[in-house]
Parts: structure tokens; sequence; C-alpha cells
């Protein structure tokens, strides 16, 4: 356990040695942020609806989603499939580290940076805009969202770690990350709520991982889900973590049988 | 002048072949990226529709305007991101000490580092936002050839503004060797132009015409197309893009002045 505690500890030494490129990303972090905020507010009057929507829940929505983002969708294994393809992979296989576990760490690192800026910010950006904020008071929907992005971390490790492997069979490891990162703009609901796409395919999106990783952590922190609705949610996320998890293992494996370090 | 005009294109044409043969050495990545760029353009355009299905005007637009401004953004955006992708590339150009053979050759330093090769996979989106602007414009009606005949004058104007923001970011590179974050804040910014940017609240949509010139860039143009400009705008448009030329390169000659080769 001590050597992952020193990963995380690595990973914000790094993070404070290069402040001027950690600052400028958190800039653009919040300028993405802005840019929603300002387009919901301008698409929503102050006492206008947008499907389930009041201004006042849609830019929960938006600034929620901007905060989970940081805990979710930040991290470190996109590094996978440049480790795969350099040869980089050969260092950390001899060593005795688990190779999933130190990636994990690192995403943790990064996370905890991420947050304790975006917790920062985000109390400035009240200050300064004073949105009309909904606060869930509701103990067990707080409890049940902050499961569901328990859950949804993970969702996202496996899936991330999945693109990387990539890097066993083809050395373009940044076009397929390139198409996820797209997938994930959109369809993880870090735009806009899901629910307010056309119903058949909201349907077929409820079966998606990608709308486990932040719609629906708010969702259930807004309220607008009946305990029912939340926990089979709960259960398909969990469902796919365990799918994500094997089809992992399983890529690893088979890809291991290929890996000749080239580049080492 | 004209020699010189001819030898510089000869010199463009003889480095794009270059980059575009090295972006097809793998066939699958540059389709993967070419099928990610469409689909982050369709996935936006399905953003767009819902808003328009669920809103029918955002603020004063109809839901065509507002995919004609969409188009135009990307006319803008990605024409610059064809003739001046070796902006992205230029971080390896400083921190390697390569910068230096820019500079003792007989070209302009700032001609090859911006025009050192365009990136082909920027193509199809281009054509297709060409295709959209057709299309909506089609359907908004009422065109007249003096207000299409100022739209591309001032998407000209664009350009030139678009230009002035590289050379800004290369002085900036120059100087901190820090380029990646510059050039994708100001893209994150430009993103805010996706929809006219008088949609936003005071002093944000004023910050963005006048200070930050998104709206000269992208929403102007297109205001200009829908016959809703004042003849006051456009000649501030043309005046701010000159200041904004002006400025950058005489950043960009103080940039050079303070270059200390060190990494050579």
């Amino acid at each position: 356990m001590k050597k992952y505690i020193l990963i995380i500890k690595n990973v914000w030494s790094e993070m404070t040695t290069y402040r001027l490129n950690f600052a400028l990303w958190r800039l653009r972090v919040n300028l993405q942020l802005l840019t929603m905020y300002f387009l919901w507010l301008a698409i929503i009057p102050t006492s206008g609806q947008f499907g389930s929507y009041n201004q006042s829940l849609m830019l929960t929505y938006i600034l929620g989603g901007a905060l989970l983002s940081t805990v979710i969708i930040s991290s470190r294994s996109y590094g996978v499939g440049d480790h795969i393809t350099q040869g980089d992979l050969s260092n950390y296989l001899i060593r005795p580290i688990n190779y999933f576990a130190f990636w994990f760490a690192q995403d943790l690192g990064d996370k905890a940076m991420n947050i304790s800026f975006a917790i920062f910010e985000l109390t400035a950006l009240f200050l300064i805009l004073k949105p009309p904020f909904f606060i869930q008071t509701d103990p067990t929907f707080l409890i049940l969202a902050a499961i569901c992005a328990f859950v949804a971390v993970f969702l996202y490790f496996f899936l991330n770690f999945l693109i990387g492997l990539v890097g066993f069979w083809s050395p373009e490891v940044w076009a397929p990350r390139f198409i996820f990162i797209i997938l994930i703009t959109f369809f993880a609901g870090g735009l806009f709520p899901l629910d307010i796409l056309p119903a058949p395919l909201y349907e077929i999106f409820k079966y998606l991982p990608f709308t486990y990783l932040i719609y629906f952590p708010l969702k259930v922190y807004l309220g607008q889900l009946y305990l029912q609705q939340i926990l089979q949610g709960i259960a398909t996320a969990a469902i796919w973590v365990l799918i994500l998890y094997l089809i992992v293992k399983f890529v690893w494996n088979r890809g291991l049988k290929l890996y000749t370090a080239y580049g080492r | 002048m004209v020699g010189k005009i001819k030898k510089y294109l000869k010199i463009w044409w003889i480095m794009t072949a270059k980059v575009t043969q090295t972006a097809f050495v793998s066939r699958f990545g540059a389709a993967i990226f070419i099928i990610g760029k469409i689909l982050r353009f369709a996935f936006f355009l399905m953003f767009l529709l819902i808003l328009g299905s669920k809103t029918h005007r955002v603020a004063d637009y109809s839901i065509f305007q507002i995919i004609f401004v969409f188009a135009t953004f990307n006319i803008v955006d990605t024409t610059s991101q064809f003739f001046l992708r070796e902006v992205y590339r230029f971080r390896y150009y400083v921190v390697s000490g390569e910068f230096d053979y820019f500079l003792t050759k007989p070209l302009s330093p700032l001609i090859r580092s911006l025009f050192g090769g365009s990136d082909i996979l920027d193509l199809p989106i281009l054509l297709l936002s060409v295709v959209f602007i057709v299309y909506s414009a089609s359907q908004i009606g009422n065109i007249s050839s003096p207000f299409v005949f100022l739209y591309i004058a001032l998407l000209i104007n664009a350009l030139a503004i678009a230009l002035a923001m590289h050379i800004l970011v290369l002085g900036i590179g120059v100087m901190t060797t820090e380029i990646d974050h510059t050039i994708m804040i100001y893209r994150d910014i430009t993103q805010m132009g996706r929809l006219p940017v008088d949609i936003y609240r005071e002093p944000l949509s004023w910050i963005l015409t006048f200070i930050i010139p998104v709206g000269i860039m992208i929403t102007i143009p297109a205001k200009s197309f829908f016959g809703i400009l004042s003849p006051q705008l456009v000649v501030l448009s043309l005046f701010i893009s000159a200041i904004f030329l002006i400025a950058s390169i005489r950043f960009w000659h103080f940039a050079l002045k303070n270059y200390t080769s060190v990494s050579s």
C-alpha cells in the first residue's frame, strides 16, 4: 500500500513542478465550463423551462457536471498506450507492482489535485456569478449520488485503460482516444443532460456505460429519479464495471503475448 | 514581390505534401481522425437541432441562423487550423533547438513557423461546413449578393484575426516555450463563437466582441449575411483586425529579440 501512496505523492510533485502547465489546464477547464454555463443561461430564461429542467436545475446540472468531470474524467491512465508502444511497459512488468494499481494510484493523485483546485474555483465562480443553485437536502439522494460517482470512477478507469490497450495491436493510440474523448464529451452528459435527447435515443443510452459517468450521478443528486430507477441504474453501472474489468483482463493477457518491447 | 510569393507558395506546397505523406503513414489513424472530426461536427449539430426542436428560436435567432453561425465558426476554425497547423508543432522546434535553423535559412522564420505544412485531415470538415452554410442559407432565404460579398470579406477579416492570434501564440512560445495550452485556450475561447455571441449576457458579449474578438470573427460575418449588421460595425471589425495583426507582428519581433536559443 505504501508504494501506491508514494505514487500518488509523486503525481502531486510532478504537477506542482509544472505549475504553469497545470494552471493553464485549469484555466481551460474553467473556460469550457463557462461556455456551457452562459449558453444555458441564454437558452433558459429565469422563469423558463427546457424539458424537465428549469434554469436553476439546468445550471446546477452544468456546474455539478464540471465538479463531477473533475472527479471522474480527470485521469493519467491515458499513458497506458504510450507505455506499450514505446516499450516502457517492460520497466513496469519487472517491478514488484501491480500495473493496474499503479495507474489507478496515478489517477487518484491526479483527481485529488484537480478536485482541490475545482472546489476553490467553483467557490469563486459561485461568489462571482451567484447562480440559482439547487441544493439537495435529502441525505438519501446525496448518499446514492456519491455511490453512483464512486462506481463511475471505476467505470471510466476501465474504459480509459481499454482504449490504451489498443497499443498492443497498433502504434496509433491517439486516434482511437480522440474518438473516445468525443464520445465521452457528448454522451457522458457533461454538455447537456441526456434526457433532453429524443426518447428512443435516450432509451438506448440507458444501456450504454457513458450514461453512468456524469449524467446519472447528477440526475440522482437532483432528485429526479425514483429509488427503483436509481437502484436499477447503479446495478447497470456495476455490471458494466464487471464486464469492462473482464474485457480489460482478457485484452491485457492477449496483448502481453504479442508485446515485443518495441522501442526498448 | 511576385517571385517571393511564388517561392513561399512552392515551399508551402512541398511541406504540405510531406506532412500529408506523414499523416497517411498510418491510414487507420488518418481515417479515425477524420471520422472523429466528422462525429464532433455531427454531435454538436445534433445538439443544436435538439435546442431548435424545443425552443424554435435561441435568443433572436432562428434555428437555421444558428446552424449558419455554427458552420461559419467551423469555416474559420478549420481554415485556420488547416493552414496554420505548424503552430501546433512549434513547441518541439523551440525546446529541441531546431528553431535556430529556421532563423538561419533564407526564409521568414514567421512564415516558416506558421505555414510549415497544412493538415489535409481538416479538408472534409471544411467541405462539410461549406455544405451546411449553403444549405442553411437556402433555408434562411432572402439572400442578396452584396451581403454575400460582405460576408466573404468579413470571413477573410476573421482569418486575419485568427492569423494574428496564432502569431501571438508563437511569440509566447518563443519567450516561454508554452504553446500547447495557449493555443488550446485560444480555441476554447473561440468555441464560444459556435453560437452568436450576442446571446450571452453583458459584459461577456461585449468582451467576446471587442476584447477577445470572437464575435468579430464569427458572429459579425454571419450577421452581415443576415443583413442585420450596421456599417459602423463593419468598419470597426476591419479596424480591430488591423490593430490585432500589427500588434501581434510587433510582439513576434519583440519575442525574437528575446530568444535565447537556450535549447540548442
